[in-house]
């Protein structure tokens, strides 16, 4: 039984043979773990079971200053933040798109990589990411604060350009589902650490009916969709299932009950994340990451989750404790049965 | 409460910055006393504003367009509140820690201080422990507010704690402290003074430590 077999087995809660995983890591976390494993391939050691395919967030071109520009002309300071960094300036200083022009959904960039990346990891499940898919693409281009106050000022404009942004994403669903994939993964963060920022009325005024539009486009090619959105949004779940969400990331267990929700959502949503990346990776023992770890994958083994924590492995996550929840989940009856 | 600061109190509530700053031009051409034009119209706005926020029937965009609304209104008020006199509530140095650059949470907490009566020193974000001794040093007394939205950068509150102290100048300051992953834990391990988790209770903390220092 390949990867690909027991994502779709955990997906569809078919009693996979074990929990899979799927964990990156931030530049910092990778190098610590990179040289505790010198000369090996690191894809190697985690044996992650996705494949990212299409260009997601990383389509950056280097302006210098420790600045890069992103294929929307969204400038990003990465002085600081190397891994994806803090938007500079206003790239849209009037609430109007006059006279800015998208860029091309089709470019041949968007899918330069898929072809080699399902052949080189074929047999893992294989999604398409759009980071920034709707609200923060909103919101990088127009400046957090001045889009929340948009909402109000400006909701002819909001509607625009959460449209526009969709308009552009479903063009790049289409052509990607001509590739043999099988989910699409969007990224759109829309929560605090307690509540949502713009609230449930705001959301189901602007994103919502967005994003039925771009679910639909996924589930009527019968593919799944995932969601990555930071936060405290789990009072959204059953209007997200409604239109076709299939799982849900980062799954953080400081703003959300993880152990009630996979129960609670058996055979309707499946959720990717967990392991607390703001309280137990960083300051917990290697004891505390292995009993989280455990627990996870004992709420999970009959189907419905996909171990990872909550967030790419921060910089200050000390090495043995990425150690010990690496060791855990290769440790599951059922991999070891496998490999 | 005055007809007048009432239209002031629910233009604020409701965002409207127009209808605000028409209202406090009025109640200044009335002679109504800046002190109560501030602190029942205005202060009493922003109160009712972090309240609902608590509810959960206000949220970032409802807070941010109060805000401005009070701003608006306190451009006019100002020279007359110094014209009368009118003490602040306290004094507030605020800014992301050094290594920090997300700023909203920060911004939120500014505007909600703000509109309760305080005077905000705002540092910015990615602020240095010294930047922080600088602003405290050329204060008698005031808070130091201090934000961070991740772990990485969590440990710079520290050094920005630890700074004030071998300055000198920790018994003139209370410092407190927020940040999507901070917790009150953390804050008393760092010594701080006080821990928030929304901009609605760091104004509540800010009037304890005020009351307290």
């Amino acid at each position: 039984m390949d990867k690909r077999t027991v994502m779709k087995l955990a997906l569809e809660w078919e009693n996979p043979p074990y929990v899979p995983w799927n964990i990156n890591f931030t530049i910092p976390a990778m190098e610590k773990l990179q040289a505790y494993y010198p000369g090996k391939d690191l894809e190697d050691v985690v044996q992650n079971h996705m494949v990212n395919v299409g260009y997601d967030i990383y389509f950056y071109e280097d302006i210098g200053n420790d600045c890069v520009r992103d294929n929307f002309g969204v400038v990003w300071d990465r002085s600081v933040d190397l891994d994806i960094g803090i938007v500079k300036g206003q790239l849209l200083e009037q609430p109007s798109l006059a006279g800015y022009i998208f860029p091309d959904p089709l470019a041949p960039y968007v899918f330069a990589n898929v072809a080699g990346q399902l052949k080189e990891y074929g047999d893992r499940y294989r999604i398409f990411g759009i980071g920034f898919s709707l609200y923060e693409r909103a919101w990088t281009m127009r400046g957090l604060q001045t889009l929340m106050t948009d909402f109000y000022d400006n909701p002819q404009f909001v509607h625009m350009l959460l449209n526009s942004i969709a308009d552009y994403n479903i063009t790049q669903i289409n052509a990607i589902l001509k590739y043999d994939i099988d989910a699409v993964m969007f990224g759109d963060d829309w929560g605090q650490q307690h509540r949502l920022q713009m609230g449930p009325r705001l959301w189901h005024e602007f994103i919502y009916p967005v994003l039925k539009r771009m679910y639909g486009a996924v589930v009527s090619a019968g593919k799944k969709v995932f969601i990555h959105s930071c936060g405290d949004v789990d009072e959204l779940f059953d209007d997200l299932v409604g239109i076709g969400l299939n799982c849900f990331n980062p799954f953080q267990p400081e703003v959300m009950d993880v152990s009630a929700l996979i129960p609670q959502y058996r055979h309707k949503l499946a959720f990717y994340g967990g392991l607390s990346t703001q309280q137990t990776l960083p300051y917990g023992t290697v004891m505390d990451v292995r009993r989280e770890t455990r627990h996870l994958l004992e709420l999970g083994k009959t189907g419905g989750y996909i171990f990872s924590p909550a967030h790419d492995v921060p910089k200050d996550v000390p090495l043995e404790n990425m150690l010990a929840f690496i060791d855990e989940i290769q440790h599951q009856p059922g991999y070891l049965n496998l490999v | 409460m005055n007809e007048m600061l009432k239209k002031l109190f629910d233009a604020i509530l409701e965002g409207d910055q127009h209808a605000a700053a028409a209202h406090v031009q009025a109640a200044i051409d009335a002679d109504i006393d800046p002190g109560e034009i501030l602190n029942d119209g205005m202060v009493a706005a922003m109160s009712e504003v972090g309240r609902l926020y608590e509810a959960g029937e206000f949220y970032v965009p409802e807070m941010l367009i109060a805000a401005r609304a009070m701003q608006a209104s306190m451009v006019l008020l100002k020279p007359k509140l110094i014209q009368s006199n009118v003490k602040s509530a306290g004094k507030v140095v605020i800014g992301t820690v050094k290594g920090d650059l997300h700023d909203i949470g920060k911004n939120l907490v500014a505007l909600m201080l703000e509109g309760a009566g305080f005077e905000i020193v705002d540092l910015g974000s990615d602020v240095a422990p010294d930047k922080f001794v600088e602003a405290v040093r050329s204060q008698e007394r005031c808070l130091v507010a201090l934000s961070a939205l991740l772990t990485t950068t969590m440990p710079s509150m520290k050094n920005i704690i630890d700074a004030i102290v071998a300055a000198g100048l920790r018994q003139n300051v209370k410092i407190m402290v927020g940040g999507a992953p901070v917790t009150e834990t953390f804050a008393k391990q760092v010594g701080a003074d006080g821990y928030a988790s929304d901009a609605s209770k760091a104004v509540t903390l800010a009037h304890q430590l005020v009351k307290a220092a």
